[in-house]
């Protein structure tokens, strides 16, 4: 066997399997492409199991055989050229001429046929017709494939990714298969230069088999090894992507997607409280805002499930037409969606059918699953951006209300000391009638004084600042005073202490304590009822409670009673004064001293207040521990 | 008998003189530190009123500028901030008063230091401290 026999048997079997494969896909997925493509190899490779069954069982030539063949053999290139239309689309023009030169090439071969044919080993006297005939037929053929290539080499041009890979492939094998016919002229105009012509377009014709496959019936693993060098360069960039802006993400995921497959892409993004898909850069048919409809983005939305739909003008024909005009004919879909998060939907389409293959669904379902990575991540981080703000306004609104609080104490200390002046020369000098409105003027201030420092208080503990100076004091004593103090209302202070309450408190801070527990108890009660204060000592706890007979508190406001500004919801604001801090300033302090402090209630019978506190709170017994009063020794 | 009161509101150095004067103190207003030291180039009260923020010099350049000239007055801190106390033990102060002060407490603060001036105090009610 000769090298030119290995040659040619090669190029048989490659064009022979390509349209066993061709047709297979075809039966698979009957589209117009895939049909075209099974058409074209199907042509080329039944011609050739023709002449080598002719060849091997040495058959005589039928003429009408012949003619069909000869037939057959001219639509190879009209074929390839509907194929080329279907990828890039060819001018009506062109077509019509190719379908004219093939009605001509048909008529041609029929004097081709008629004549005789030369015995083999005879040199056949020079013919005139069949030349002119076979040079026809050639140059045809030659035209028609050389025009296929730069058509091919022009889309290849305009297009990218793993699309242009194609279309130079097919461009290429068009150049080649446009020689092999140049080459068979020459042979037939010159037999001489014949073994030498025949080798190369032997290897011309394997070389254009292998690059019509690749262009044409491209196997998987070459899509995906198109599709790498992108995948490549989005991994090493999907990093730093968060950190952009979301609208530069959501262009830089889709221009990664459209460049790999060769096609464009657009992402939309769900917006949960619209209720809709939003798309910035939709194709022409698609809309901007896309709520539950037939769209191929809503399905692959709502079902989570990809999609490839080869003609999309097939499922919506009612948009046609926009499809048609917007260049958008395959469509590849598929879900962003990070765990149990919905985020949107990537859509891949292209303006010709052949040029997505199912298997390109796998990848745009990757391309969607690095697409949500990168979303959440920034989401993540616009919620992180978003707390840190929350906390920083919160912040400044403490520090106002605690500037705002301290700029009142300076013109409250000239009142407090001038009333209390007044006061005091008033009394010396008998004025007696004066006193009354002094007093007045000494109470109300007082009372503004108290809420200056509550709101003092709060703030500081809601800023953390809180600080307690724990010493050794006796409850039971603190107690006592705060209920011996003079009150304003006609309700009764009932103690039911029993010896020392001993331990490490704050004495300012548990008389705030008590204080604010009584005033709050009074405060709801009625006249003439009995609000008691108890305290003991139960282990290594100091215990404290007031229990009132006031109006009570709801139970749906149990779980907000020691909130900032929370008052109980039937209270009723005009006859019960306060802006709703005591409550929140006793935990403060109780939890300081690492306590506990809760409420028992019977709407309409009254509350009680209870209070925990460790005696020997843990680190608050050092021996450097400030006692209180005293002339400094210097 | 002499106060020198350190405040750069207007409203309380007339308030001590008002108030002190009345129990037979003499006060000697200062609106800054740079004030108070030049009313001590001339007089030496038996205490300092020493309000701390104040511009020109404040209340802890004030402290530094006494100790620098080994003067040795007793100084209450009289303020309106959360940490009196601390600023006081920071200053080596004798005493502080929180703003609002009650005037007892005021009147007992300057008794304490300069002798009583003929009018009985009463117990500290919270705003005063001579606590370290």
């Amino acid at each position: 066997m000769s090298a030119l026999d290995l040659l040619q048997g090669l190029s048989q079997i490659t064009w022979v399997a390509l349209a066993v494969v061709s047709a297979v896909s075809a039966v698979r997925r009957p589209t117009r492409a895939s049909i075209d493509t099974a058409l074209f190899f199907g042509a080329l490779g039944s011609v050739l199991v023709y002449s080598k069954i002719v060849a091997l069982l040495e058959l005589p030539s039928v003429g009408a055989v012949v003619f069909v063949v000869l037939v057959v053999l001219m639509a190879a290139p009209y074929l390839l050229l509907r194929l080329i239309r279907d990828f890039g689309g060819v001018p009506a023009a062109v077509r019509r001429a190719a379908e004219a030169g093939l009605v001509l090439s048909a008529a041609a071969s029929v004097p081709l046929v008629l004549l005789p044919t030369p015995t083999p080993g005879e040199t056949p006297p020079p013919d005139p017709l069949r030349l002119a005939v076979t040079l026809y037929l050639v140059v045809y053929f030659a035209a028609v494939s050389i025009y296929c290539a730069a058509r091919c080499a022009q889309l290849a041009a305009t297009s990218r990714g793993m699309t242009q890979q194609r279309m130079r492939s097919v461009a290429l094998a068009s150049y080649l298969l446009g020689v092999v016919l140049l080459l068979a002229g020459v042979g037939a105009v010159a037999p001489v230069l014949a073994p030498v012509t025949s080798g190369l377009s032997q290897l011309c014709f394997l070389a254009s088999a292998i690059f019509y496959g690749i262009g044409f019936v491209p196997p998987n693993t070459l899509r995906r090894y198109w599709q790498i060098p992108e995948l490549r360069s989005f991994l090493a960039r999907s990093s730093t992507l968060p950190r952009l802006a979301m609208q530069e993400i959501v262009d830089d995921l889709g221009g990664v997607a459209g460049r790999a497959l060769g096609a464009r892409a657009t992402i939309g993004l769900w917006d949960d409280p619209g209720g809709v898909l939003r798309f910035r850069d939709p194709h022409g048919a698609l809309p901007t805002e896309m709520g539950p409809s037939g769209f191929i983005a809503w399905r692959v939305f709502s079902s989570q499930q990809p999609m490839y739909v080869d003609d999309v003008a097939r499922v919506h024909p009612e948009n046609a037409e926009a499809y048609r005009r917007a260049g958008v004919a395959p469509v590849l879909a598929a879900p962003i969606t990070a765990g149990e998060h919905r985020l949107g939907v990537l859509e891949v389409f292209a303006p010709r059918e052949p040029l997505f293959a199912e298997d390109d669904l796998q990848f745009v379902l990757l391309m969607a699953q690095q697409a949500a990575v990168v979303l959440e991540s920034r989401a993540l981080i616009d919620d992180a951006a978003r707390v840190r703000a929350q906390e920083e306004t919160a912040r400044m609104k403490e520090d106002f209300v605690s500037a705002a609080a301290h700029d009142l104490k300076t013109p409250l200390t000239t009142i407090v000391a001038q009333a209390q002046l007044l006061e005091r020369r008033a009394e010396r000098e008998g004025r007696t009638a004066e006193l009354d409105g002094i007093r007045r003027l000494m109470r109300e201030t007082a009372q503004l004084s108290r809420l200056v420092e509550e709101i003092l208080d709060a703030s500081r503990i809601e800023r953390g600042a809180f600080p307690i100076h724990p010493e050794d004091c006796d409850l039971a004593v603190i107690a006592r005073e705060a209920a011996d103090r003079d009150r304003p209302g006609r309700q009764r202070v009932e103690l039911a202490i029993s010896g020392p309450v001993s331990g490490r408190f704050d004495p300012d801070r548990a008389r705030q304590l008590i204080e604010n527990l009584l005033e709050n108890a009074l405060k709801y009660s009625p006249e003439e009822s009995e609000v008691v204060v108890r305290a003991w000592c139960d282990g290594d706890q100091a215990r404290l409670s007031v229990t009132d007979g006031g109006i009570g508190i709801p139970a749906d406001d149990m779980p907000h009673v020691f909130e900032r500004f929370r008052r109980g919801s039937n209270v009723d604001h005009r006859r019960f004064g306060g802006i709703g801090l005591g409550l929140f300033i006793c935990r403060g302090i109780v939890e300081q001293h690492g306590g506990r402090i809760w409420a028992e209630s019977q709407p309409g019978r009254g509350t009680t207040f209870h209070v925990s506190l460790p005696r020997m709170p843990a680190g608050t017994g050092g021996p450097d521990a400030v006692p209180a009063g005293g002339v400094a020794s210097r | 008998m002499s106060v020198l009161a350190v405040d750069d509101d207007p409203s309380i150095l007339d308030l001590m003189e008002d108030i002190l004067s009345g129990e037979g103190y003499r006060v000697l207003p200062a609106a800054n530190g740079l004030e108070a030291l030049r009313v001590l180039d001339a007089d030496r009260p038996c205490v300092v009123l020493l309000d701390m923020r104040m511009p020109t010099m404040d209340g802890w350049g004030f402290a530094a500028a006494m100790r620098d000239r080994g003067l040795r007055y007793p100084v209450v801190v009289v303020t309106a901030a959360e940490n009196a106390r601390a600023w006081a033990q920071e200053i080596g102060a004798d005493a502080y008063l929180s703003k609002p002060f009650q005037l007892r407490d005021l009147l007992l603060v300057v008794e304490r230091f300069c002798g009583p001036a003929g009018r009985p105090g009463g117990d500290p009610s919270g705003t005063v401290g001579f606590a370290y």
